[in-house]
């Protein structure tokens, strides 16, 4: 018997969905708590909820024993770097989820990932070029995001080039983009090392975190995710269809050649967002997807937004894990999906492993 | 008279400068059953994938019910030709109803939801194959009979007035294929539909179809009804096999008792006749050549022990080729080895490709110890000592082993193409 996959009928997609929802509720209330300052929980809550009820700009009244500038500097924390970083976590992952289910399904091959086809490094590249010569000129304009667009849809392009030349042969198209995303690293380094003034800055976020966190690069992140999304969850069907292969795919109506080169598109555009502001965060587009599957079933009309939900609650999970081990240094949170996903990704190899002999 | 509903007109397809289907002309009614056979290669496939809209012609045209295909969106062709094709291996355990809602896609709006009607017609169509009390077990837990009749479920949801089967019935038993078979003849008969099925076994071809077309290296030989096409005569000529005709005293139908391959055949003369199976080991990309080699000269393969996702296993897959397949990079699991084995057993030769040993695949060179005593084992470029062993001189040990058990070393792909062909009609 085959065992790859999930199984036909989940047994109840609805209960796993509010227990998914429940623990990401739990977790956006959790996360705040642990900013690398200590501060005392309740406070944290304090302020928390009293931004939420008056607006967030009113200072918020700490309790006794604590002055009001200590209190005035907790606020901002809190408010200007806590929730802000967790929101930037949230978005990113989604973007990144919603991103590894599209190129999964895209490339009907369970190990595509944003990180794995070098989208991301091309995004990155893009966004580095940006920083190094420091071309766009305020931190929240539009043009981090853009550059990484651009880098990222290059390479999306490319790697859609290549498939037309490779006609079909999927799997040899997951190897150029390994190697694609090695040569546009390579790249990096080159431009950093000519850069030394601009190396250190773009190092630490090529690590992949979310410290760098503001409202107005949330928003934008947001406006991004909502670009590309909104347009992806409704591909469900096709990539549903897709999965049958091309051949059978068209002989079902689904003009695969079009819908291929749009999803890979709103797919390039996700990674973009998420990239431009956290850097390079590996796995949470392979896991994602794969959670999602587990949880309500192959049918990509529940994947597409099951993997945006679990990316978001994985990399905010990811983020509050590094508070919880080394609470006084913020580490990039790709470090952590990293320790995640790198053994996940191992025993994926272990499962289709098996699944390979049925095919063969 | 209306228009027929398939029209194929001087139809070539060429793939290079090799002639896959020349000036082929085809017509096909509603109400009709019409089979496609020939020998492997002769075109039957991509015949089908012209109509389909999945191979387009180098000239000539295809309309469907007088519209050419080449005028039609990929869904309005989806919803005028439904294709069931050889086999398919879901990906994923999808419930039973689901995969027959597919192939209501061309009848859905864009983006819109599927309808009650859509449900309807889908656990219609399963019905009329006999699964309905499937449709909510996932595809998984489908016998491959069964699964054959659910791709003919999808193919009835689409309610289109074409349907083209290829091979539909090759992987499946006996009872299984006059099952799948008789269904067909019924919804041709019951809906009206116009069906045109590729299928190998000329006696099944002669039972359910109006009409049989013959194809041969890309040219159509034959076309009419099964009992005036289907004649000793035609298939030493085509297949190279002598056969009788014989009478079922019970039905009065007739029907061909195959013998053995015809003279001509057996020197090897006759294109079109499958030989071997001949075994490949290789890996790392030094099988392909010799896999084309042995396929152009239409021998039945097999191949392994490769790595997935090697351009050894591309060519495998490209060619059709059955492969026993491991992960990259790690050392053949017993699992492999059995399968890989069993392979080997089945096969009349054994072509050993000039691949790098490694401590991965260095199985591969045991499990053929003792091989060559029973079946000729031919070892391309088996110089001493070269650089494609990585085991520290254990395979080339190996190699010197097999060689002394009387395996004979080749240079080049020309001669193994000619000492395989040598050994293999001496044998015969």
């Amino acid at each position: 018997m085959r065992e790859a996959g999930p199984s036909a009928t989940p047994r109840s997609p609805r209960r796993a969905l509010v227990i998914v929802l429940g623990v990401g509720a739990l977790l956006l209330i959790l996360s705040p708590l642990l900013t690398p300052v200590p501060i005392p929980p309740t406070i944290v809550l304090e302020i928390l909820f009293h931004g939420l009820t008056h607006g967030v700009l009113f200072r918020s009244p700490c309790g006794s024993g604590f002055s009001a500038t200590q209190c005035a500097t907790w606020t901002l924390i809190i408010w200007q770097s806590s929730v802000p970083s967790i929101l930037l976590a949230l978005l990113a992952g989604a973007a990144l989820g919603i991103s590894g289910a599209t190129l999964q399904g895209t490339f009907r091959n369970p190990l595509a990932d944003p990180y794995l086809l070098g989208i991301s490094s091309g995004g990155t590249l893009g966004a580095a070029i940006l920083l190094i010569f420091k071309i766009g000129v305020g931190e929240e304009n539009l043009a981090l995001p853009l550059f990484a667009f651009g880098g990222s849809l290059a390479t999306g392009l490319v790697i859609l080039a290549a498939s037309r030349l490779l006609q079909g042969s999927l799997e040899t198209l997951l190897l150029v983009g390994v190697a694609l995303a090695n040569i546009l690293s390579a790249v990096l380094s080159v431009v950093l090392i000519f850069n030394p003034n601009g190396s250190i800055q773009v190092s630490y976020w090529l690590l992949g975190g979310v410290g760098g966190a503001t409202w107005g690069r949330d928003g934008i992140v947001l406006g991004g995710l909502l670009m590309a999304t909104g347009p992806l969850v409704l591909y469900g069907r096709e990539l549903n269809v897709m999965q049958l292969g091309p051949d059978v795919a068209k002989s079902l109506g689904v003009d695969t050649e079009r819908v291929r080169i749009r999803l890979l598109l709103l797919a390039s555009l996700a990674t973009a967002v998420a990239v431009a502001f956290t850097g390079i965060i590996g796995f949470v587009g392979l896991i994602s997807p794969h959670v999602a599957r587990r949880l309500w079933g192959a049918d990509y009309r529940w994947v597409l937004p099951g993997s945006l939900l679990i990316g978001a609650l994985f990399l905010v999970g990811a983020g509050d894990l590094g508070g919880v081990f080394v609470p006084d240094v913020v580490l990039p949170v790709g470090l952590f999906t990293a320790f995640a996903g790198a053994p996940f990704f191992f025993l994926l190899l272990l499962r289709h492993r098996r699944a390979a002999y049925m095919g063969g | 008279m209306s228009p027929p509903s398939v029209s194929v007109a001087g139809v070539s397809v060429r793939f290079g400068d090799r002639t896959a289907l020349h000036r082929v002309d085809l017509e096909a009614r509603s109400g009709e059953l019409v089979a496609l056979t020939g020998p492997n290669g002769s075109g039957k496939t991509t015949l089908l994938r012209v109509i389909l809209g999945l191979t387009e012609p180098s000239e000539g045209t295809v309309r469907i019910s007088g519209t050419p295909t080449a005028d039609l969106t990929t869904r309005e062709r989806a919803r005028r030709i439904a294709w069931v094709p050889q086999e398919e291996l879901p990906r994923d355990n999808v419930r039973v109803l689901h995969y027959v809602l597919y192939g209501r896609y061309a009848h859905q709006p864009s983006f819109g939801p599927e309808s009650a009607q859509d449900r309807e017609i889908a656990s219609g169509a399963l019905a009329e194959v006999g699964l309905a009390d499937r449709a909510d077990q996932g595809v998984f837990e489908l016998s491959g009979g069964e699964r054959q009749r659910l791709l003919l479920a999808r193919s009835l949801a689409q309610e289109a007035p074409v349907l083209l089967l290829d091979e539909p019935t090759a992987h499946l038993d006996i009872g299984f294929q006059l099952d799948l078979l008789e269904r067909v003849r019924g919804l041709v008969q019951g809906r009206g539909v116009c069906a045109i099925a590729a299928l190998h076994d000329l006696n099944l071809a002669g039972r359910f179809a109006d009409r049989v077309v013959v194809l041969s290296h890309g040219r159509r030989v034959a076309d009419g009804n099964p009992a005036e096409v289907l004649t000793p005569p035609l298939l030493r000529e085509v297949w190279g096999v002598d056969a009788d005709l014989k009478r079922d005293p019970r039905s009065g139908q007739t029907y061909l008792l195959p013998r053995r391959l015809s003279d001509a055949a057996r020197g090897g003369i006759a294109r079109g006749v499958r030989r071997g199976p001949v075994h490949v080991v290789g890996g790392g990309g030094a099988a392909g050549p010799l896999l084309r080699a042995l396929a152009d000269e239409q021998y039945a393969l097999t191949a392994g022990a490769l790595p997935l996702l090697d351009s050894d296993s591309e060519a495998c897959e490209e060619l059709g080729v059955p492969y026993v397949a491991e992960i990259p990079f790690a050392p053949l699991s017993d699992e492999v080895r059995a399968r890989h084995r069993a392979m080997m057993d089945a096969a009349r030769a054994i072509v050993v490709a000039p691949f790098a040993v490694g401590p991965t695949n260095l199985a591969n060179l045991e499990d053929l110890a003792g091989r060559a005593s029973s079946v000729p084992v031919l070892v391309l470029d088996p110089t001493p000592g070269a650089v494609r062993d990585f085991t520290g001189g254990r395979a080339t040990e190996l190699l010197r082993q097999l060689a002394a058990e009387g395996a004979v070393g080749v240079p080049d792909a020309s001669a193994m193409l000619r000492i395989l062909s040598e050994k293999l009609s001496g044998a015969a």
